[in-house]
C-alpha cells in the first residue's frame, strides 16, 4: 500500500523527492512491538496527518524521528541520504523539530529568551537584535506575539507560536505537530491553521497528528493511518469523503461518535456551590443534580482547576459555600473514603489519578480499596480478579494487572483510570478532559459510558472540547477569568451559539457607550 | 558519557539485582582492601581474619547475632519510614530514647515482678522512641521542616538526655563515679534462650519482623504507606490522610528503634550506660538500603554488618587496624550498593 502511496505523491507534490522518508522503521518495547515495518514519505510543502488509536504508535513513531527513541529496525533518509538519528540535537541538526503537547518553555523568561535558548551562539547577544530576529520571523509566518513578553503571562496558544518559532529560528525544515489543537480555543485553531498554511507555502513538511478528525480534514494534503503498530493505509485526503470514513479506517469499524441522549428527570441536589471563591475561580454559582450532566467550557487556566480542586477536595475554598450531598464542604471530605461517593477522573492522568512506578493492580486499588478490605486487610486476589476482566473490558493495552503505569500510553492509562472510577459506580463524578488523547473508538465508549452513569449520579464535565460538552451537556456553563459568565440549557441555541465569544471574554457584548465610560 | 546511553529498563532485573548487590559488595571490599595496602597491611588475610573473626568461630557468631539485633530492629524501622519517602536518619536518637525511657522503671521501682516490670519497660521504651520519631513528622507536615535535618539533630539532644541522666539524676552511687545506672533486678532482665548463648531479644526480632512483614504487605495501611511513597499528590487524590500516614509511621519507626534500645539495655548491658550509643542507628541506615527495604534481607545484611564490626575487632588485636577501618567499609558499602542501585533501573548501552 505504501508504494500505491509514493505514486500518487509523486504524481501530486511538486517535487518529487520527499525530504525525509522512512523504510521499514520498527521498534518494539519488551513484548509489545509498537512499531512495525512502517514506511513513510514527507515532501516538501505538505501535511501529512498522522491518525490512529490510543497505543497505535504514533507516539513513538514520531519519537523515533524526532532522536528520542532509536529504531529496532530500518532506516531514516534525509534527501535520499541515510540518516542516524541518535539524539535529539542530530535531529534538530537535520532540520526535524517536534512541538510537543506539553510546552518546554521556560515560564520566567521572554519570548525571544525562549527562542534562543540553546542555541549555539556567542557568549553575548543584544537583546534588541534578537527580538528583531523574533519579530521578523514571526511576521514572515502571520504570528502576532510580543518578542519581549514573558512566557507566563502568554496564553496556550501564544505558547504554542513560541514552540513554532523556536523550531523555525532553527532551519526546521520538517515539523512535528503533536495533537496541537488540544489546548486552543477555536479562535486559537484558526490562527494555528493560518500558520501551518504559510508553513506550507514557505515549503515544509508538516506531520500533524490529532484524533479531531474534522480538523485532519481540514488540513491534511495526506493521511496515513495507524493500527496496531502497522500502517493500513496512506492516502491524499481528496480521496477521502468523510470524517466517518476515517474513523471506520482508523478503528476498524464504524464509529458515528453521536450518542443519542434522552430526556431525563432530574432528581436529588448532589453539588451545590453558591459564591465560592478558590484561588483565581471567584464568586461560582452552580449546582448539580443527580441525572444531569453540567458542562463547564473554558479555555484552560480560567479557573477551572482551583474549583475543581475545591469540589473534589484537594483545595480548601477561601470563601463561600460549597455543599456536597446536602453536608457542608469540611464534613463530606471527613468522610469521604468511607462513603465513596465522589469520583475524580483527573486530567493529570499521571501525576494525580495514577503512581508511575507501582503496578495497575496497586493504581487499581488507589480508590476502590475499601471495597476490597478485610478488616485491616486487603484482598489483592480479589482485586486481581476483578481489575483483570476490567482491563480485558476497556481494552487496556497491556491487560496485565502486573504492568507499571509509566509503561502505558497516555490513553491507555486513561483507560485504566476510567475503569477504576467507572468501578466504583460514583454518585458524582468530575470528569476533567475525559477523553483528551483518546481516539475516537475510545471516546464513543466514554461518552456512552458517562451517559449510562447519569442514570444514577449527576456528572460535571470540564472540557475544553466545544464539541463534547454540546454532545452530553443538559446544561452548560461557561468560564472565563475566574468566573462563570453564564450557565444555560444546552437547547438554548442562542447562548449555545454565543459561547466562543463567552470563552473569549466577549460576553455580555459591550455597548459602545459603556466601553467609552469604561476608558474615559 | 560520549558513546554511551542511559536507557530505563522496561522490565524489573529480577534475580540479576542480586549479582548487581554482590558486584557492588565487593567493589567496596577491593575499595577497602586498597586502604590496607597503603598502611603496608595485607588485604588478603586482612579480610581473612576480619572473615574469621566475624563467622569463623562460635563467640563470634553468638558476637555478631547479639550485636544484629540492636541493627536490625532499628533498619527496620528506618525502612519503614523510607517506604513512605521520608528520611529518618533519627533512628540513633529514637534508639537512645527508647534505652532511656526502659530505665526509667528498674530504676524508679526495682522491686516490681517481671510480669509487670518487663511489658511496661517495652511500653515505655515504645512510646519514647515513637514520640521521638513523630515529633520531626509532626513539624515536617504542619510547618514543612525538613526531617533530615530534625531527626539529625535530635540525634544529639537524645544522646545528650542519655548522658545527663547516668551521669545526674541515675547514676548509681555505688558506681565509683562511674556514669551508670544500678545493674537491673533480675525481673527486668531479657534473659538467654535456654542455655544458650542467645538472647531472647532474637525472638523478638523474629516476632516483630513477621508483623511488619505482615502490615506492610497485606494490611490497607501497609498499601497506603506504599502510595504514599510513590506519589503524594496520588495518595490526597485517594483520600489517604498523608499528615496522619507520615506521623504514624514515624512514631512506629521511632518504636522500633525505641524497641531494640530497651533490648540493648535490658539484654546486653543490664543498666544504661553511654557505651550503649554504638551508632546501631547509622548502621541501620546502610542496612535498610542494602537491603532494598525488605525485611528477610534486612536480618541477612544486619547479620553482615554486624559481623564487619565484630570482625574489625580482631583485625584492630591482631593486626592493628584502626578500629574506623569498619566504618570506612560501612561507608564504602552503602555508596557502591546506591551506586549500584543505578544499574537495577537503568542500562547502558553503547550508541
Amino acid at each position: 500500500m505504501s508504494n500505491l502511496w509514493l505514486i500518487h505523491s509523486e504524481a501530486e507534490s511538486m517535487d518529487g523527492a520527499p525530504i525525509i522518508r522512512l523504510e521499514g522503521i520498527s521498534k518494539s518495547f519488551a513484548e509489545l512491538k509498537a512499531n512495525g515495518d512502517i514506511s513513510l514519505s514527507l515532501h516538501q510543502g505538505r501535511v501529512l496527518a498522522l491518525l490512529g488509536e490510543n497505543g497505535a504508535g504514533k507516539s513513538t513513531l514520531m519519537s523515533i524521528l524526532a532522536g528520542q527513541l532509536q529504531p529496532d529496525e530500518g532506516v531514516i533518509y534525509l534527501h535520499e541520504k541515510p540518516l542516524n538519528i541518535s539524539s535529539t540535537d542530530k535531529a534538530i541538526e537535520a532540520g526535524i523539530g517536534m512541538v510537543y503537547q506539553h510546552f518546554t518553555l521556560v515560564a520566567a523568561m521572554s519570548v525571544a529568551e525562549n527562542i534562543f535558548l540553546g542555541h549555539r551562539a556567542p557568549l553575548f547577544h543584544r537583546r534588541r537584535t534578537l527580538e528583531k530576529r523574533v519579530r521578523e520571523l514571526a511576521e514572515a509566518y502571520a504570528m502576532d506575539i510580543n518578542p519581549a513578553a514573558r512566557i507566563a503571562d502568554l496564553s496556550m496558544g501564544e505558547k504554542q507560536q513560541v514552540e513554532i518559532l523556536k523550531l523555525l529560528s532553527r532551519d526546521a525544515d520538517v515539523l512535528i505537530f503533536d495533537e496541537p489543537t488540544a489546548v486552543l480555543t477555536p479562535l486559537e485553531v484558526e490562527g494555528l491553521f493560518t500558520t501551518i498554511g504559510m508553513l506550507k507555502k514557505a515549503g515544509k513538511a508538516i506531520v500533524f497528528i490529532s484524533h479531531k478528525l474534522d480538523e485532519v480534514m481540514a488540513i491534511a494534503d495526506d493521511i496515513a493511518v495507524l493500527r496496531r503498530g502497522r500502517i493500513v493505509d496512506v492516502r491524499p485526503a481528496l480521496q477521502v469523503s468523510s470524517t466517518a470514513e476515517l474513523a471506520s479506517l482508523m478503528v476498524g469499524r464504524e464509529v458515528l461518535l453521536t450518542v443519542e441522549r434522552q430526556p431525563m428527570p432530574t432528581r436529588q441536589l448532589l453539588l451545590r456551590a453558591s459564591g465560592l471563591s478558590a484561588d483565581v475561580a471567584r464568586n461560582v454559582d452552580l449546582q448539580v443534580r443527580q441525572g444531569e450532566i453540567v458542562a463547564i467550557v473554558g479555555v484552560a487556566g480560567n479557573g477551572q482547576k482551583p474549583l475543581i480542586e475545591a469540589i473534589c477536595g484537594l483545595r480548601r475554598p477561601d470563601s463561600g459555600d460549597l455543599e456536597l450531598f446536602g453536608k457542608p464542604w469540611r464534613e463530606f471530605f471527613s468522610r469521604y473514603c468511607q462513603d465513596n461517593i465522589l469520583s475524580y477522573i483527573s486530567e493529570d492522568r499521571q501525576g494525580l489519578a495514577s503512581c508511575q512506578e507501582l503496578d495497575l493492580l496497586d493504581n487499581f486499588l488507589l480508590t476502590t480499596r475499601f471495597d476490597f478490605c478485610s478488616g485491616p486487610f486487603l484482598l489483592k486476589q480479589r482485586a486481581r480478579r476483578t481489575i483483570s476482566g476490567l482491563l480485558e473490558e476497556f481494552g487496556v493495552t497491556p491487560p496485565d494487572p502486573q504492568a507499571q503505569a509509566w509503561q502505558l500510553s497516555g490513553g491507555n492509562l486513561q483507560k485504566m483510570v476510567l475503569s477504576r472510577e467507572f468501578y466504583r459506580k460514583p454518585l458524582l463524578i468530575v470528569a476533567e478532559q475525559p477523553t483528551q488523547g483518546l481516539d475516537i473508538g475510545a471516546i464513543e465508549e466514554v461518552w456512552k459510558l458517562l451517559l449510562m452513569a447519569r442514570e444514577q449520579a449527576g456528572i460535571l464535565l470540564i472540557t475544553s472540547d466545544l464539541g463534547e460538552a454540546l454532545s452530553l451537556a443538559d446544561r452548560v456553563a461557561v468560564m472565563y477569568g475566574g468566573l462563570v459568565v453564564d450557565t444555560f440549557s444546552r437547547h438554548d441555541d442562542y447562548k449555545v451559539e454565543q459561547i466562543p465569544q463567552m470563552m473569549a471574554g466577549l460576553w455580555p457584548p459591550k455597548s459602545d457607550e459603556l466601553t467609552r465610560m469604561a476608558t474615559a | 558519557m560520549p558513546g554511551m546511553r542511559i536507557i530505563k529498563r522496561q522490565e524489573p532485573l529480577g534475580w540479576r539485582s542480586c549479582l548487581v548487590l554482590l558486584v557492588a559488595i565487593g567493589f567496596s571490599l577491593a575499595l577497602g582492601g586498597g586502604l590496607l595496602l597503603v598502611r603496608g597491611v595485607d588485604p588478603v588475610a586482612a579480610m581473612g581474619t576480619l572473615f574469621v573473626g566475624a563467622f569463623g568461630s562460635r563467640y563470634g557468631i553468638e558476637d555478631s547475632a547479639l550485636k544484629a539485633i540492636p541493627i536490625f530492629l532499628c533498619s527496620l524501622g528506618v525502612a519503614l519510614a523510607f517506604r513512605l519517602r521520608v528520611w529518618n536518619i533519627g533512628a540513633e536518637g529514637q534508639y537512645a530514647l527508647g534505652a532511656i525511657g526502659a530505665s526509667w522503671l528498674p530504676v524508679a521501682m526495682p522491686d516490681l515482678p517481671a510480669y509487670l516490670l518487663l511489658p511496661s519497660m517495652i511500653t515505655m521504651a515504645v512510646v519514647a522512641g515513637g514520640m521521638w520519631g513523630a515529633i520531626p513528622a509532626f513539624f515536617r507536615q504542619k510547618m514543612r521542616t525538613n526531617e533530615i535535618i530534625v531527626t539529625l539533630m535530635m540525634n544529639y539532644i537524645a544522646i545528650s538526655l542519655l548522658d545527663y541522666m547516668v551521669y545526674g539524676p541515675w547514676k548509681d552511687p555505688a558506681s565509683y563515679g562511674f556514669p551508670m545506672t544500678a545493674t537491673f533486678p533480675p525481673a527486668a532482665v531479657v534473659g538467654k534462650i535456654g542455655t544458650t548463648a542467645y538472647s531472647w531479644g532474637l525472638v523478638h526480632a523474629f516476632v516483630l519482623a513477621v508483623l511488619i512483614w505482615v502490615f506492610t504487605t497485606y494490611t490497607r495501611l501497609g498499601y497506603e504507606i506504599k502510595v504514599g511513597g510513590a506519589n503524594v499528590r496520588a495518595a490526597r487524590y485517594a483520600g489517604i490522610p498523608y499528615d496522619r500516614l507520615v506521623i504514624g509511621v514515624m512514631f512506629l519507626s521511632g518504636a522500633l528503634a525505641g524497641w531494640a534500645g530497651f533490648l540493648e539495655a535490658s539484654s546486653t548491658l543490664n543498666r544504661l550506660q553511654p557505651s550503649i550509643m554504638a551508632n546501631y542507628g547509622y548502621t541501620a541506615i546502610v542496612v535498610a538500603w542494602l537491603a532494598r527495604l525488605n525485611p528477610f534481607y534486612i536480618a541477612v545484611a544486619s547479620f553482615l554488618l554486624a559481623g564487619l564490626r565484630v570482625g574489625v575487632e580482631s583485625l584492630q588485636l591482631d593486626m592493628q587496624v584502626p578500629a574506623a577501618f569498619g566504618l570506612i567499609i560501612e561507608g564504602l558499602v552503602l555508596l557502591s550498593v546506591l551506586a549500584g542501585g543505578f544499574f537495577t533501573t537503568y542500562r547502558v548501552t553503547r550508541r
